[in-house]
């Protein structure tokens, strides 16, 4: 069996006017998870209680082999998290953060973290408060990276950032996980940065996980097909079509589990199957979520 | 080796606020200079700039050492370090109080080596001055408590506002009684029944309220 980086077994957090319900999260070892869903989907709050920030009322919680909250001393030693609402202080240069980085973590790799600056155009001895918000982020997570965590925790990272730094911030996430050891969870409602990077995806909305799966499998699975619907000809119900839209005699039919035999299917019963077309993930991310919010009758 | 979380941090508040101590200092040391000048009006000034350089220090580093965090967050950059909620509150609480003690204390200590100095200054205007002393003490673990337990900046000025207005009362109530009153143009200090009643009512709401905050602080389940 794969070792795990997470595991989430039957969380639940309630909040007066949110509920994060049953959520079950498997990372394994080596893999980075893309975390994604839209604003208030339970994002933060699943990170919040795998970092051991908040306790969950229920399930359990494991990070690297400790259970979260209780271990969570022990875990974050080898944990890098970094998050959108997470500020460094203002008035200290990065040179002090870096200073008390290097003093809490002996692991901290002071090479790495010069090779960092260079990299994202810092300067230690600026003080936060004058890094715009594309600085800042860089600088946090050269404090993260240069630590060598073996698991990194990101919770929006690139939410404001221009093309330039996003694609910097990805590539140096990409190039940390060339060390097969570590693992990446990363958060984000930008489906953009997470299939960029991610090799499994997790989708999140209202406070439940909807789907969990390889990203390969995701884009492998999932099809449009758009068909053209003769007068009297009635579109049959076919399992993995999760949703038809039709407009007169055209119709789009939304495939999650997509095999050829659907379009044969489709042709029998009278349609003319126009096109079979890939969708990305973005469309794979929002079909599903209406899918899930269909089914649980909002 | 794995260096102690609460060390560290402790240090690190101690770094950061390093210009508000010494500033606090600087200010009694003054004010015991304006005392020194000599006159009414120079004595008086003196003597309500000493209280008030520990006042504003009192109200100052609660706000700056632990709403500050969750207003500028900076919390989950902390709370992200492998430090457990007690370690954070016990670091927290030994930072904001160590950090407040030493210019507390070093003032208090100018001050009363200040007044045994001066021949026409009466020693008995010490016990007073230690129970005035030990209330701004007081009053800065209401205002840290209010920060630590509730994290709200609302509540925290709240017990600022009302720790502050409460000096002018209790040293209405130290001078309404006539042995105090008389005591203090003594030529040694005097610890009467009354004065000592004073200071241990103080010691021990300052115990009791840093123990209830720590102890509060530890049954929190959510933290950012």
């Amino acid at each position: 069996m794969m070792d795990l980086a997470i595991k989430l077994n039957g969380v639940k957090k309630k909040y007066r006017f949110f509920t994060l319900d049953n959520i079950q999260l498997r990372v394994p070892q080596g893999q980075i998870m893309g975390l994604i869903g839209p604003n208030g989907a339970g994002k933060s709050t699943t990170i919040r209680i795998l970092m051991g920030l908040v306790h969950q009322d229920q399930g359990e919680v494991q990070v690297l082999g400790h259970r979260m909250p209780a271990e969570q001393v022990a875990a974050k030693w080898d944990i890098g998290f970094a998050s959108d609402d997470m500020r460094l202080y203002d008035s200290m240069t990065l040179e002090w953060h870096m200073r008390f980085i290097r003093f809490v973590y002996p692991q901290w790799d002071s090479a790495y973290a010069q090779l960092l600056l260079k990299r994202f155009g810092l300067r230690e001895e600026q003080k936060i408060k004058g890094l715009s918000h594309g600085q800042r982020v860089k600088a946090t997570l050269l404090l993260v990276l240069a630590r060598r965590p073996r698991l990194l925790v990101l919770d929006e990272p690139t939410t404001g950032l221009d093309p330039v730094a996003r694609h910097e911030i990805l590539r140096e996430l990409t190039a940390v996980m060339s060390d097969e050891g570590r693992s990446i969870l990363f958060s984000s409602h930008n489906t953009q940065d997470i299939e960029q990077i991610s090799d499994q995806i997790t989708f999140i909305d209202r406070g439940r996980i909807i789907d969990s799966m390889d990203k390969e499998t995701y884009l492998d699975r999932w099809r449009r097909l758009r068909l053209e619907v003769p007068a009297g000809v009635e579109l049959p119900a076919l399992p993995g079509i999760i949703n038809i839209r039709q407009n007169g005699r055209l119709a789009i039919a939304t495939a999650n589990v997509f095999v050829p035999d659907l379009a044969n299917a489709y042709e029998n019963s009278g349609a003319r199957v126009q096109s079979i077309e890939n969708m990305t993930l973005e469309e794979i991310f929002v079909a599903n979520v209406e899918h899930s919010r269909e089914e649980v009758g909002v | 080796m794995k260096v102690s979380m609460v060390r560290t941090l402790i240090l690190r508040d101690l770094d950061r606020h390093r210009h508000y101590i010494a500033l606090s200092i600087v200010g009694g040391v003054v004010a015991l200079a304006l005392i020194q000048v000599g006159g009414e009006a120079p004595t008086i000034l003196g003597a309500t700039w000493f209280f008030i350089s520990l006042i504003v220090l009192g109200s100052m580093l609660p706000i700056s050492n632990v709403i500050n965090e969750r207003k500028k967050q900076t919390l989950p950059f902390l709370m992200s370090l492998p430090l457990s909620v007690i370690q954070y509150t016990a670091a927290k609480m030994l930072s904001t109080v160590g950090m407040f003690f030493v210019p507390w204390l070093t003032l208090v200590v100018a001050g009363v080596s200040f007044i045994v100095g001066r021949r026409d200054i009466p020693n008995g205007i010490i016990p007073v001055m230690m129970v005035a002393a030990t209330f701004t003490f007081l009053g800065f673990c209401v205002i840290a408590a209010a920060a630590l337990i509730s994290e709200s900046e609302g509540w925290t000025v709240a017990a600022t506002v009302i720790s502050n207005s409460s000096y002018g009362f209790i040293w209405y109530l130290l001078m309404r009684n006539a042995a105090i009153r008389n005591d203090l143009k003594s030529a040694v200090a005097v610890w009467s029944t009354p004065i000592m009643t004073a200071l241990t009512v103080e010691i021990a709401m300052i115990a009791v309220i840093l123990a209830v905050t720590f102890y509060v602080q530890t049954r929190k389940r959510d933290f950012v």
